[in-house]
């Protein structure tokens, strides 16, 4: 497909205003060109009669007797291309033909004066005549005439003249617009080129050769998506290489076990392989449930509509099928939160966002720590707290990596940003404080769905465990 | 072989352990970027096998830190490295390959081939092509573990094959019996005062005294075939 070109839209844009006007000037040169024809021709058979006139030339003219052709067979007298064959006719006071030069026919005699335009003979043709009596005896009457034909030739020619510079000067001017135009917008071209060889891996920002002002727009606004696909492609690299990490560490772990496990084994060490292939199965198994949960979320986003959903409901689930795990792990688990808090939302994706903070802060803190989901009175976030930091400054203590199976930090928190996103909120962390506690907050911007709200209710479902922040308003849970 | 793995992840860290081990590899297996430099400055390592992705950094600044290290201290700045990482991305391999890597394998990977790149990377390092090495009438077959003397196969313990390997692949440099015990031990073994003599003694016995020679005072030495 033939792409329009800028430079042929304004080469037609400039070039048709050029001949519109070219045209213009032709039509009114030759209405000028006639218009002054008609005056010259006028102004001389004007002189010709005053100075016939004054010469008394009539008395010269042989007496009624044709002359025309005498005078028309003589070239020699044709000295100047615009010599013009004029014809005079002369009366005496009673309107006899008393002199006739030139191939004119007699005109009807009469007493008028001046110019007048005349059909005579038998062709019909058309003469220009200027008509002047002489009063002094013996009275005359001159009329000087020209033929409105080789009039009309003069004008033309006057005109043409006028109008035929442009013919050679208009291709002049088109091939020089062209190259002013081409020259010009060469760095519309320069500019063209770097877009198109624009790299979304090159750091270099576009504008460095384009300083003129007319481009400065675009290229801010190009240089701002540059900036923004770049973003973009770090974000989705580094989600790939966190997903890359979480599924290929534990099906490698996978690979090696199953290979020792098809030779001799100690019995402590075909024990110990055998049990790692169970943990790092259920662990891929868990990474590939996030990675499809995250892109669910994606489709979600554009697919399905909110439901009314209880939050607290939501929680007090969450943190009663993770009690067990806690539980294993010596943590404390509890909720904090009105009974009821219904707001439009995925309910599934809520769940899987909250599940996954919980089980990160499980698994990443030491045995001992207290974990506490807190929810807003007013459903406006859902918050993971826990006192691990504090517990692993105070005691050296550790996560227990062979019980780990959450996500690394990095793609559950994608995970969870993700659905928070998708709430119209986002994932804030609020940074460890004075007493230890670390909180991953779910801002939700959810609207009240049409289901009654809870009642806050600041002791809910679960056991709650004597927390270092169980006095811990909601709000003054950010630090 | 003696093997340092720089792992964070406890499973892949296992695994590598049985299963090299089963390959006749000595393995220790640190965890962290802190712990990797003090266990690469107290022994010496054949082959290191890092992973990218650790708690307290980027395996990367290890693999900088090794080869910017001055000759004649441990670590040895020319130790083999083989890189283990989820990251796979070309450029990725290039960096890490240009930054002084030997190998590069992406998880999962295959385990066997991963025991092949390693002998490979050993053998580069000792200088040779051959992947079986041969002395007189010996042949030994670091691959399938198996020493045939003229021609026919001698059954060799683990550790018995291991000593022979090591004296072999130094051959013809003298290990001492503290070089001999690094090669062989990794740090949970036990290790009775007279575990190297008990091998060659044994090692001498099945395969012949001149397979082995004692430089008094020093250690020990497999000497080529034409010294015979």
């Amino acid at each position: 497909m033939r792409h329009p070109s800028l430079l042929r839209h304004l080469l037609t844009w400039v070039l048709g205003s050029l001949v519109v006007v070219w045209v213009g000037l032709v039509g009114i040169g030759f209405q000028i060109g006639h218009h002054e024809a008609d005056e010259l021709t006028d102004g001389h058979l004007a002189s010709v009669a005053a100075l016939l006139l004054n010469l008394r030339g009539s008395e010269a003219l042989p007496r009624g007797q044709q002359v025309a052709s005498q005078l028309l067979s003589r070239p020699e007298l044709k000295s100047h291309d615009y010599q013009q064959s004029l014809s005079v006719v002369i009366w005496d006071g009673q309107g006899r033909v008393i002199g006739q030069l030139g191939e004119a026919p007699v005109p009807p005699f009469s007493d008028s004066e001046g110019f007048a335009d005349l059909v005579l003979g038998s062709d019909n043709a058309g003469w220009r005549t200027f008509a002047r009596w002489d009063r002094n005896e013996p009275a005359r009457r001159l009329m000087v005439m020209l033929k409105r034909e080789e009039r009309d030739e003069l004008a033309s020619d006057i005109a043409w003249q006028v109008a035929l510079p442009g013919l050679w000067l208009l291709p002049t001017i088109a091939l020089l617009l062209g190259l002013a135009i081409r020259r010009g917008l060469r760095p519309l071209y320069e500019l063209s080129g770097d877009v198109h060889a624009l790299d979304v891996e090159q750091q270099r920002p576009l504008g460095i050769r384009h300083p003129q002002v007319e481009f400065r727009a675009i290229v801010d606004a190009i240089n701002l998506l540059m900036q923004r696909s770049r973003s973009a492609l770090a974000r989705e690299r580094q989600l790939a290489d966190e997903i890359a990490h979480e599924l290929r560490t534990p099906l490698a772990s996978i690979a090696l076990h199953a290979k020792a496990l098809q030779k001799p084994l100690a019995d402590a060490d075909r024990q110990l392989s055998l049990e790692r292939l169970a943990h790092d199965a259920m662990r891929s198994g868990h990474v590939l449930a996030q990675v499809l949960a995250l892109a669910r979320a994606s489709r979600t986003e554009m697919t399905e509509t909110a439901q009314p959903v209880d939050l607290a409901e939501i929680a007090c689930r969450v943190v009663s099928e993770s009690a067990p795990q806690a539980l294993a792990n010596d943590h404390v688990l509890a909720y904090r939160g009105p009974a009821t808090c219904v707001r439009r939302g995925h309910a599934v994706l809520l769940e899987l966002a909250l599940r996954n903070l919980v089980e990160n802060a499980v698994s990443h803190t030491p045995g001992g720590t207290s974990i506490e989901v807190q929810l807003d009175d007013a459903g406006r976030w859902l918050q993971v707290c826990d006192d691990g930091q504090a517990r692993m400054t105070m005691h050296d203590g550790a996560p227990n990596p062979q019980t780990r199976l959450s996500l690394g930090l990095g793609l559950g928190h994608r995970v969870v940003e993700k659905v928070a996103a998708i709430h119209g909120g986002a994932l804030q962390k609020i940074e460890t404080g004075d007493d230890g506690t670390t909180t991953y907050r779910i801002e939700l911007g959810l609207e009240p769905a049409d289901a009654q709200r809870g009642n806050p209710a600041p002791s809910a479902t679960t056991s709650r465990p004597e927390l270092p922040f169980a006095a811990m308003n909601a709000d003054s849970a950010t630090r | 072989m003696r093997v340092l793995v720089i792992e964070d992840d406890e499973g892949i860290a296992a695994g590598l352990r049985v299963h090299l081990r089963q390959h006749g590899c000595v393995v220790d297996a640190v965890g962290s970027v802190a712990e990797a430099w003090r266990a690469l400055g107290a022994e010496p390592f054949d082959l290191i096998l890092l992973d990218l992705g650790l708690p307290d950094g980027d395996g990367a600044e290890i693999l900088q830190r090794i080869r910017r290290a001055p000759e004649g201290r441990l670590p040895h700045p020319a130790t083999p490295v083989l890189i283990m990482t989820a990251r796979d991305q070309v450029a990725s391999r290039i960096a890490s390959l240009d930054m002084g890597a030997d190998d590069y394998l992406v998880k999962p990977f295959d385990p066997d081939e991963l025991a092949a790149r390693m002998r490979a990377l050993r053998r580069r390092a000792a200088g040779r092509a051959d992947a079986v090495l041969r002395r007189g009438e010996l042949t030994v077959d670091p691959a399938a573990r198996t020493v045939q003397r003229n021609g026919q196969p001698v059954e060799l313990s683990t550790r018995e094959f291991d000593v022979l390997l090591a004296l072999m692949e130094a051959s013809p440099r003298v290990l001492s019996r503290a070089q001999l015990e690094e090669r062989l031990y990794d740090w949970q073994s036990g290790l009775d005062s007279n575990a190297i003599e008990v091998h060659v003694h044994r090692l001498r016995r099945k395969l012949g005294d001149a397979v082995i020679r004692t430089v008094r005072g020093v250690g020990y030495f497999a000497p080529d075939g034409t010294s015979r």
